[in-house]
């Protein structure tokens, strides 16, 4: 017998991280209105400098810093429904193990640095700015265990060829393009102004919104597979 | 013919995703970015200031496609600890190499390419701080070793246990080859001139060599494994073309 005690509890703690992760991402008030990478390194330092901002940028950075890691228990879920495609071997689930940790990884550093330009607001303008651009650049330009996340899982949706798949095609469509929405963020090095730059339309807006989609719809279809899996064990048992 | 290419489906993605990116991984590394070879440690603070000029876009785009594909990293690993799984070694072989490589991809690539994507980005920086992201971009790249020396010990011990056969012996010996390029790099954070530095023969050019040679023999390998592959649990049959010439009768016989 398959031990699913505690599946759900995880499931449902989606909904309160994604609470927690959306009540910290206003709180920043550099996400609100994206800084600019055109601010000088007096502006960047004024920012951290400024009383009104310097608790906000604290504060919500370390609520990000107690639950960046808070989707790790889902992408583990998922892992799991992986286990049970029709494939040969166990390689996208361990390539899926293999991503989870990376994601979470990267926003861990991005947010470090962000709160070491807050820690000594009152140190050298350049010394904050540098901090300041290496959470920038590592929070918006590293998407790659994003996008392998959702091409490994498209792939297998793909490959899972049985009577009742375990993901419906369409979720396979829907991360193949939510992978492609994340692929421009990547540049964010080459433009300070513009869709690119990394307050942009594409860099930011796109890319932020299209992280926050999967997370939901990800979440409605693994809750669907869990409570399918669940109603099968039940039929065998009994 | 379509029938086996189904079965094997997943490996054959696998290698084949091992193929293509370590092809492009060399490409964007020596090419585009053209961050490897690796420049003088001994550098002052005016000559990085041009280095990065140099070289600025090549570092502001290769480093952008390395953030798109750089998560492929995921399926290679995840391909490689197939092998251990395949082997008669227990479960913890694989999954300590899974993880461990899951890890390197940070040090092994990622930070290089963030911290010389901000160096790139404001080539009006202070010089200074421009010294320490180039500093940092090489020494994390180079300097990190632990994850490839006990990643590779994983492997060895795993090879030389394995009553499989999915490997032969002697690749468990290479795995010890690659461990032991790994000690050598650690007077890169000490000398920033000569044999020893992170640009030199020791630290670079001999641990690339073996390396290279490292990886094309686990590609051949793992090519062989995938064909001999027979989804059993005991030991993996030989390649047809592999068999001892003599009757072919009295081979399966001997089995």
């Amino acid at each position: 017998m398959r031990r699913a005690d505690g599946e759900s509890i995880l499931l449902w703690t989606l909904p309160a991280v994604g609470l927690v992760w959306l009540s910290a991402f206003l709180l920043f008030p550099g996400f609100v209105q994206p800084m600019s990478p055109a601010m000088s390194a007096e502006e960047v330092a004024a920012f951290y400098r400024d009383p009104e901002n310097l608790p906000r940028i604290r504060y919500s950075m370390i609520v990000f810093n107690w639950f960046a890691v808070g989707l790790i228990p889902i992408l583990a879920l998922i892992v799991l429904q992986i286990r049970r495609m029709a494939h040969r071997t166990p390689i996208f689930s361990y390539a899926m193990i293999a991503c989870a940790a990376g994601g979470p990884t990267i926003f861990l550093m991005a947010n470090l640095f962000w709160l070491t330009a807050a820690f000594r607001p009152e140190r050298d303008p350049q010394q904050t700015l540098m901090f300041n651009d290496l959470a920038w650049v590592t929070f918006s330009s590293q998407v790659g265990f994003l996008i392998a996340q959702s091409v490994i899982l498209a792939l297998a949706i793909q490959l899972d060829r049985q009577e009742r798949p375990v993901f419906r095609p369409w979720v396979a469509h829907f991360n193949l393009v939510v992978a492609v929405l994340l692929m421009p963020a990547a540049f964010v090095g080459i433009a300070t102004e513009g869709p690119i730059a990394w307050d942009g339309l594409l860099s930011f807006w796109v890319r932020n919104i299209a992280i926050g989609l999967w997370i939901v719809v990800m979440g409605v279809v693994l809750g669907q597979a869990i409570a399918r899996q669940r109603a099968e064990d039940e039929a065998m048992a009994a | 013919m379509s029938r086996r290419w189904d079965e094997k489906r997943e490996l054959w993605i696998g290698w084949w995703t091992l193929v293509v990116f370590y092809n492009l991984y060399g490409l964007l590394f020596f090419v585009v970015a053209r961050t490897q070879p690796p420049p003088k440690p001994s550098l002052d603070p005016s000559e990085i200031v041009q280095w990065f000029a140099d070289r600025r876009d090549g570092l502001l785009y290769g480093y952008a496609i390395v953030s798109i594909v750089g998560g492929a990293t995921a399926i290679m690993n995840a391909t490689l600890a197939y092998t251990m799984r395949r082997m008669s070694v227990s479960r913890a072989f694989a999954y300590s190499y899974l993880v461990i490589y899951a890890l390197a991809t940070l040090p092994g690539m990622l930070i290089m390419g963030v911290v010389c994507t901000v160096g790139a980005m404001r080539p009006d920086r202070d010089p200074e701080l421009l010294s320490w992201l180039y500093d940092f971009a090489f020494l994390s790249f180079e300097g990190t070793m632990g994850v490839f020396l006990v990643g590779s010990l994983v492997w060895m011990v795993a090879v030389l246990l394995d009553r499989n056969r999915v490997f032969p012996k002697w690749f468990g010996y290479l795995n010890l080859c690659n461990a032991l390029t790994e000690v050598v790099v650690a007077p890169a954070w000490i000398f920033k001139r000569g044999v020893f530095a992170w640009d030199g023969v020791i630290a670079w050019w001999i641990n690339m060599a073996v390396f290279v040679t490292y990886t094309a023999v686990f590609l051949t390998l793992l090519r062989r494994m995938i064909v001999r592959e027979d989804f059993g649990t005991g030991p993996l049959p030989e390649l047809e073309s592999d068999r001892a010439p003599g009757p072919a009768g009295t081979l399966e016989a001997a089995r």
